[in-house]
């Protein structure tokens, strides 16, 4: 037994370091360029996901603005249409692989440690590993955009359009290799997530106890491992289609283009809840400390999010239904479709009773869930009109399933995670971000999604396809289209007014505290921003309301080196204290390895043989970075 | 909490009311085999991933095989049973070495590791060297046709893991050689005995697909 002794504050200049000195000192980053590249802080390695993120959100914003505004009136030439196809195609895949996905993770990467109480992710190198290729993956697609070469297939990239026959150059292999950065980037969170859950929680924190954001985060990459592996194998198929003249989707060598529908969609539709579930936990996370109560019905919420976990996988033909199913399958995946909404609407019913029966208070983070509930339920009755073939075969391809999807994923991924960049950012930052802008911000938001994708219902069951650059007058889809085009604005308005709160907050905003909204989770109970420690002392949970049910003596770990670092191991059920393990320093070969993967990557685009020269160049960093380094003596 | 807890009136931390309980881990161990260390659940996590590419490639030759009548299509034959027998009974009988290796590493005998680490790397050597002989007994190029492409889907998929294994493995056994190994590296090659069966295994599935299942009636 070691009892730890704090050294009087007034101790002198010539008193030993407090442990919180010795702590500092192990834990920094090294100052400079240097320490930005070798970061291993799951903190600033997560907020720089979330930057880059919201960058590539801005930019496929503009990617929509231009497409609205070229939509806005008939016969429209803002554009010419291989333009529009670039645009449509990046939008699609940007929003989705470069900011929805990545968004989602890159807060789990953040918040999860905190919130079960850790010192650091599972594996932080191979965490600054993940960011560097996703921030590879993202270069190359916006930059092949810059110069003409952007993808142009659609964000599915469907053969044979997607086939050599039909899509020469080189766009569609950035978009089979922006895939292929993208899932690397995103199965290692996944991974560090689903260790960093199951090893590194506090002592105390059973599962049963876990914050349901944490259990949301773990579904979340436990859907990821699966779906992402098989699209990035998919994609490496339809590049070597184009690149070795194999034949898996060339209808005339024995392949299949329904074969492509069914890789996608496997990956396809399950993304749809890596982007839904953890919604649902920020939902579930900002909703104590706005209600003043507990979620209402934990164990419904966290089996309903377990439940859509699985049944996540068994939907993926609902999107294949003019393809040609047959008739017994069609009515299988309409069936699972239709099932899996009543999971989620466990979840929101038990929503609607912690709201119900708590004391409300109208924040910001508060109103963003408030016009989730408004939009994703929209968005979810259209989904269960989309599950029935006959109606889906009338309005497949049209606008009505832009509209749907829209509602589906700003609704569920979007105002969720509005609502915990308010909740969070005093955690992130240290200073609150504005109420009085947070509103507009709401307040424009929720105006223009409805402005710009309730019309959409209406122009898709007028009969107005989808990815078409223009169209003639007097179909009757003029003033709905113009409406969508002001909707668009609008929301370009919301996000000047977050950027520009973010930005002002971060200069002039309110300082935070430890704990600005009185919430119940552990995050809550390290300074705003946390050391790069995290805490102190690690904490000690004592019940599901990790904060709320801790009593005045409640205990913490003492026992960690201070002198290098090192993270608590835990079990996997009941987070009883297992072993010490040597968390690495920073380093700088994650960064060299993402550089030599790049240049794989880019170089499998235009020749096989890269498969050996990458090779060889991956070697002597991978190597590098595992070569054990002689440890200090302590 | 199965490790030493101290309070106000502990002998050990004594008197300040304001000091909180403690949980003093340092009396932990600082390395932990199997499920209780963080790389197994790595491990484990990474074959899920490789399992799921695996699969996807096999999914992909299940599937194209339902457009015909006939498999292997004309003018095909199955692929020589005798190179992939040869390299399942490689595989499966690698998992020895690799056991004995793990056996040392538990006990943390580093000579054994040494030893079995060594012997096991260089039975991967053969291992891989025999899959050139499979690659050739499929009788078909990537480029013929789709059947190619998704039997050498399936392979390369798997010798692209085969070879990385190798590589790890010699990784692994240099470290034992080189330099002296801390105590997670004996918990690594415990974690890489796991991998080797993952990797066999896996292989003896894949191969059936490939050759006994074109030769089911």
């Amino acid at each position: 037994m070691t009892a730890v002794a704090e050294a009087p504050a007034d101790a002198g200049a010539t008193r030993a370091p407090t442990e919180r000195e010795r702590l500092e000192r192990t834990w920094a980053d090294p100052p400079g360029l240097w320490g930005w590249l070798t970061t291993v802080d799951h903190k600033r390695i997560a907020a720089r996901y979330v930057v880059t993120a919201f960058v590539f959100f801005a930019l496929g914003g503009i990617d929509a603005l231009v497409m609205r505004t070229q939509l806005a009136v008939p016969e429209g030439r803002v554009v010419d249409p291989d333009r529009y196809a670039q645009l449509f195609t990046v939008h699609g895949t940007n929003m989705m692989f470069l900011f929805a996905v990545p968004v989602m993770l890159a807060v789990g990467l953040y918040m999860v440690p905190l919130m079960v109480g850790a010192r650091n992710v599972a594996f932080p190198r191979l965490n600054a590993l993940g960011y560097w290729a996703y921030l590879a993956g993202g270069t190359l697609l916006w930059a092949s955009l810059l110069l003409n070469t952007g993808p142009d297939q659609g964000w599915f990239s469907y053969v044979p359009l997607a086939l050599s026959e039909y899509s020469p150059g080189k766009r569609v292999d950035v978009w089979a290799q922006m895939i292929t950065f993208t899932e690397i980037s995103g199965l290692i969170s996944a991974v560090e997530i689903v260790v960093t859950v199951l090893k590194c929680r506090a002592p105390g924190m059973t599962l049963a106890r876990m914050p349901i954001f944490v259990w949301a985060m773990f579904v979340t990459a436990m859907m990821v491992l699966p779906s992402l592996a098989v699209i990035a194998t998919a994609s490496q198929m339809l590049a070597m289609d184009r690149l070795v003249d194999t034949h898996f989707f060339d209808v005339d060598r024995g392949g299949d283009a329904i074969l492509w529908q069914h890789l996608f969609w496997w990956f396809g539709h399950p993304e749809v809840y890596i982007v839904f579930l953890p919604g649902t936990g920020f939902v579930s996370a900002v909703l104590p400390a706005f209600t003043r109560r507990q979620v209402f019905g934990y164990p419904a919420v966290v089996m309903a999010t377990i439940a859509t976990g699985f049944l996540g996988f068994g939907v993926w033909v609902h999107h294949m239904f003019v393809s040609g199913v047959l008739h017994q399958a069609g009515s299988f995946f309409t069936a699972a479709s239709v099932l899996i909404t009543i999971p989620t609407a466990v979840q929101i019913f038990c929503w609607i009773a912690t709201i119900w029966t708590g004391r409300p208070r109208f924040g910001v983070p508060f109103l963003f869930v408030l016009g989730f509930f408004a939009t994703f339920i929209v968005g979810g009755l259209t989904g269960v009109m989309l599950a029935s073939i006959p109606l889906d075969q009338q309005v497949h391809d049209s606008y009505f399933v832009v509209a749907h999807l829209h509602y589906v994923l700003l609704g569920g991924g979007v105002f969720p995670l509005f609502a915990a960049v308010y909740y969070w950012f005093p955690k992130w930052t240290g200073r609150m971000l504005g109420e009085r802008l947070g509103k507009a911000h709401f307040w424009l938001w929720f105006v223009g999604v409805q402005l710009t994708f309730f019309p959409m219902h209406l122009l898709g069951l007028a009969g107005m396809p989808r990815r078409v650059y223009t169209y003639l007058d007097g179909l009757g889809w003029n003033g709905l289209n113009a409406t969508a085009t002001v909707g668009a604005w609008v929301l370009a308005l919301s996000v000047a007014a977050f950027a520009f709160n973010v930005v002002h907050a971060l200069r002039r905003g309110a300082r935070a505290d430890a704990d600005p909204w009185g919430a119940d989770t552990l995050e809550w109970a390290t300074p705003s921003p946390p050391p790069p420690y995290n805490f102190e002392r690690p904490p000690v949970v004592q019940g599901r309301a990790a904060l709320w049910s801790r009593t005045p003596d409640a205990p913490v770990v003492v026992g960690l080196s201070t002198e290098r670092r090192e993270i608590l191991v835990t079990t996997a059920y009941d987070a009883e204290p297992d072993h010490r393990h040597r968390d690495p320093d920073p380093s700088i070969w994650p960064f060299v390895t993402a550089l030599s993967v790049s240049v794989f990557f880019v170089a499998l685009m235009f020749t096989p043989w890269a498969v050996v020269s990458g090779s060889a160049l991956l070697l002597p960093p991978l190597l590098a970075w595992g070569w054990p380094k002689r440890e200090r003596a302590t | 909490m199965g490790v030493a807890q101290a309070g106000a009136g502990d002998v050990s931390a004594p008197a300040r009311p304001a000091e909180p309980l403690t949980i003093d881990v340092s009396v932990l161990p600082d390395a932990a085999f199997g499920h209780r260390g963080l790389t197994w659940w790595a491990t484990v996590a990474f074959m899920a991933i490789e399992a799921s590419t695996l699969l996807a490639c096999l999914g992909a030759l299940v599937y194209l095989r339902t457009n015909t009548t006939q498999w292997p299509p004309a003018p095909y034959a199955p692929p020589d049973v005798a190179p992939f027998a040869a390299n399942v009974v490689l595989l499966l009988g690698k998992l020895w070495p690799f056991g004995r290796a793990e056996a040392a590493a538990k006990r943390l005998d580093e000579a054994g590791v040494r030893r079995w680490m060594l012997i096991g790397t260089l039975w991967g050597l053969v291992c891989v060297v025999l899959r050139g002989f499979e690659l050739a007994a499929l009788d078909v190029r990537w480029d013929d046709d789709a059947y190619g492409s998704a039997v050498w889907a399936v392979s390369v998929a798997h010798t692209s893991l085969l070879v990385t294994d190798l590589l790890e493995s010699a990784a692994i056994t240099a470290i034992f050689f080189l330099t002296h190994p801390q105590p997670r590296h004996f918990s690594d090659v415990e974690d890489s005995a796991l991998y080797e069966r993952f990797l066999s295994i896996s292989w003896a599935v894949l191969a059936a697909a490939l050759v006994l299942a074109p030769r089911l009636p």
